[in-house]
């Protein structure tokens, strides 16, 4: 493959130099599947990053020399992984290996259907946003970074991505457990996505949809820094994990693989913050911050207030669910509560959430 | 001889069926002898019309005797995989527009088999059903105590017919396999046949599955399935909760009744979703006359779904497999495919083969809009898939995907009635609130 050098200054990419991968010495192979990537003098490197990489570099540049700020999920209102890891290494040092293998299983599925970031409709920017997006990441969604968001999830063709990644950690590290049979009723299940009020009926429906889903898809990619400490924590323990130090590496990968799609989500919603949004009609205009922020906010308390209660909900329940001996399962609730971090969202309804981050 | 005695009379029934089967064997069998006489390629002939008529003369056939031959125009009218086109779309008519029987033979089996009369059931009973089908016929109906109910009733004498056509039947398919050089296997479909026959005749069975597959969905108000007068309830008559409600894939009346339809099909994809994908167990013949559609008090749809005579366990782990390959053509991962085919019980004569598979899933993406997979097997889709199976005989699909990709198609077509997608993959995550 050619080697692609990407000058400080350019903005502008095409869609093939976007999916471009670097060189690598070797590919990931995964639990004997091939995955996305590979290895550089030993070392892991993300695909698709040839381009991709420095290109978010110089969108990130160009907007901390305009002096903007980045949207940005603070760390005190990260959750934790729910079961954590004392939690889920009790589970499987007492036998009880089915909630963990569940809950690895739904999150390799999930990050499966990240792929549907792809279909996310964007609107027409010329028309709605004030400003121009000539050079930004903005300007590049539909022009290769959702598509590359996709198939790092989903994998594409004979690669595989965080699908099979995950799948592989965790046969790797519990050695091919048994997949519950419940796991598809679970992720179908659940309360019901509930019908979205639009925050901004002024603006039309594909901007805001854009918006809300992009801070959506930020947001849980943030959140899963927690599941992924966690993850590489749990298979990476050699008292539990049949091989350690193959599960936490593949975890780790996967980890890496997303820092990019956290960039350029940043980078977008914080370009778009910085510019003036125009009404469907045209007769309105608002500035983006505006906009962002209060969706921002709004996803951010659902998702960090909503998802740690769920899990508890759930685990408590699979918990009794797998064990038949109700003593023996009360004993182990016990225990399992008592390890609980007890986390909750910092915040209370009517405080202001801070999510910016100031230029250095 | 009555007409109706001379209906159920073997030598009658024998030779009906078995001078439409040599009608139908000649058809074909004629031009490809000329074409042997002439040195012509049998294969470069166009069969179309040929198919065309014989598909009329056999469903005429069925309508007249009923029987085990509606039930196997029904089965071939779900068998895309295996029969051509045009006896697919004759015989699947035979799925319920049929002409019904007369209302004093229906009573006869109520009253046989409550041992009472009918009048000291039902207070108020419509000789003319609502609609008729192979085996049965439901008529409305009002129980001692008001209630409204629908009544569906077994033709009386179907068991003894079914037998008397099955004998016959197999009879034929052994002689013709003896005539022919390179003989249709008929055999084990006729068996196929007489197990789902056996089960479907039995309509206590139908009701266990109504009762599982209610059971699914207790904490889903937007799902009903009619509650079961048990009591009154038999071998061959049920009688449950009499549904209005408006036909799923009628936009208009959709409207005029107040249902928001907006994410209709997502919602009823889920409902679908959760049957075949999780639950293992799912009614398999979801064509728009079993699914009717109710306001609830928001205004949201509530499904109500009708006849369980076709509802289907599905082996362990297919549900799983069903979505791997789902997820697989939507990535284009050709080694996810395969082992999701395979998962799902497809084989191969022989390894090499494996081509052969990949090839069915590279059609069958090329008939959707977008080339790719995303999540919906479409009419044209399905319709692909089967011709593909049809023209690599190496390939054994089985039943239960044949099945499962038929409710898919059938959704689909719901979906297209609709303008709306019935996308299964975008209904995997928890359903519309
Ligand atoms: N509980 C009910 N309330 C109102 N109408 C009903 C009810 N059950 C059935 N019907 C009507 O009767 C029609 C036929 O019933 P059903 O689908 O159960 O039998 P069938 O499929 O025709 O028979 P088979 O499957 O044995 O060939 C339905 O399409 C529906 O219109
Ligand atoms: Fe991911
Ligand atoms: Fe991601």
């Amino acid at each position: 493959m050619a080697e692609i050098a990407v000058t400080s200054s350019q903005l502008e990419f095409t869609f093939d130099e976007i999916m471009t991968e670097d060189a690598y010495d070797e590919p990931l192979i995964a639990g004997g599947v091939r995955c996305h990537g590979g290895y550089t003098n030993g070392e892991y490197v993300s695909p698709r990053g040839a381009v991709r990489r420095p290109a978010i570099g110089n969108w990130q540049t160009r907007l901390a020399q305009a002096g903007e700020p980045l949207i940005a999920v603070p760390e005190k209102y990260v959750p934790p992984n729910y079961p954590s890891y004392p939690q889920a290494k009790f589970l499987l040092q007492e036998g009880i290996v089915e909630p963990v293998t569940r809950s690895l299983t739904i999150i390799s599925i999930v990050e499966g259907f990240g792929a549907r970031i792809r279909e996310v409709e964007v609107p027409d920017f010329a028309s709605e946003i004030e400003e121009s997006v000539e050079g930004t990441a903005l300007a590049h969604l539909t022009n290769g970074l959702f598509e590359a968001h996709a198939r790092d999830e989903a994998g594409h063709r004979d690669q595989g991505g965080h699908k099979q990644m995950w799948e592989a950690a965790r046969d790797v590290g519990l050695d091919k457990p048994e997949i519950p049979n419940d796991v598809l009723l679970r992720l179908m299940s659940g309360p019901g996505r509930g019908e979205r009020k639009r925050l901004f009926p002024a603006l039309s429906e594909t901007m805001e949809g854009m918006i809300t889903m992009m801070a959506n898809v930020l947001i849980i990619e943030t959140f899963a820094e927690g599941t992924f400490d966690w993850a590489q924590e749990l298979l990476g323990d050699p008292e539990i994990s049949a091989d350690a130090e193959r599960a936490a590496h593949i975890v780790n990968c996967v980890a890496r693989d997303e820092v990019p799609h956290v960039d350029y989500l940043t980078v977008a919603l914080s370009e778009l913050r910085s510019r003036t949004l125009r009404s469907a009609d045209g007769k309105q205009a608002f500035t983006g911050a505006e906009v962002i922020d209060t969706i921002f906010r709004q996803q951010l308390r659902g998702m960090a207030t909503q998802r740690p209660r769920q899990n508890r909900e759930r685990m408590r329940e699979e918990i009794r669910g797998c064990i038949d001996d109700t003593k023996r399962a009360s004993a182990i609730a016990r225990t399992f509560e008592d390890l609980d971090t007890g986390w909750t969202f910092p915040h209370t309804d009517d405080e202001e959430l801070d999510i910016l981050l100031q230029p250095a | 001889m009555t007409n109706m005695g001379r209906l159920i009379a073997r030598p009658y029934r024998a030779s009906r069926i078995g001078w439409t089967a040599l009608c139908v064997w000649l058809r074909y069998k004629i031009p490809a002898w000329w074409d042997l006489l002439l040195r012509r390629d049998p294969k470069a002939r166009d069969l179309s019309a040929v198919h065309q008529k014989n598909a009329d003369h056999i469903f005429d056939t069925a309508v007249s005797l009923r029987g085990m031959l509606v039930k196997m125009c029904q089965i071939i009218g779900t068998r895309s995989d295996i029969f051509p086109r045009e006896f697919v779309a004759t015989l699947s008519k035979c799925h319920d527009r049929l002409p019904p029987r007369e209302f004093d033979v229906i009573k006869q089996v109520i009253e046989e088999d409550f041992g009472a009369d009918l009048d000291s059931v039902y207070s108020e009973f419509e000789p003319t059903p609502t609609a008729a089908a192979s085996l049965a016929q439901v008529h409305r109906a009002r129980l001692l105590s008001g209630e409204r109910v629908a009544v569906k009733v077994q033709y009386p004498d179907i068991e003894h017919i079914m037998h008397t056509d099955f004998a016959t039947s197999r009879r034929i398919a052994v002689i013709y396999s003896r005539f022919d050089d390179n003989p249709m296997d008929f055999l084990p479909l006729l068996d196929e046949l007489q197990k789902h026959l056996r089960m479907e005749l039995d309509f206590r069975r139908e009701v266990e599955s109504a009762d599982r597959i209610r059971e699914f969905f207790v904490d889903d108000p937007s799902v009903h399935v009619p509650k079961i007068v048990r009591q009154h309830s038999t071998r061959r008559v049920i009688t449950m909760e009499f549904v209005d409600g408006v036909k799923v894939n009628d936009p208009a009346a959709l409207a005029a009744a107040g249902i928001d339809t907006k994410n209709l099909m997502t919602r009823l994809m889920s409902i679908f979703n959760r049957m075949i994908l999780a639950y293992g167990f799912f009614h398999a013949d979801p064509h728009p006359g079993n699914i009717f559609v109710n306001p609830s008090e928001s205004g949201k749809p509530v499904f109500t779904l009708l006849d369980f005579g076709l509802a289907k366990e599905l082996p362990d782990g297919f549900g799983m497999g069903l979505f791997e390959l789902m997820f697989s053509m939507m990535t284009f991962n050709e080694s996810a495919m395969l082992r999701a085919f395979k998962e799902l019980g497809f084989k191969t004569q022989d390894d090499d083969n494996d081509e052969t598979l990949l090839l069915i899933a590279k059609r069958m993406m090329s008939r959707s809009d977008t080339g790719t997979f995303q999540g919906e097997f479409t009419e044209e889709m399905t319709d692909e898939m089967f011709d593909a199976i049809r023209e690599n005989p190496v390939v054994k699909v089985p039943t239960d995907f044949v099945l499962v990709a038929r409710a898919f198609s059938l959704l689909s077509g719901i979906g297209h009635a609709l303008g709306q997608r019935a996308n299964a993959l975008d209904a995997m995550g928890p359903a519309p609130a």
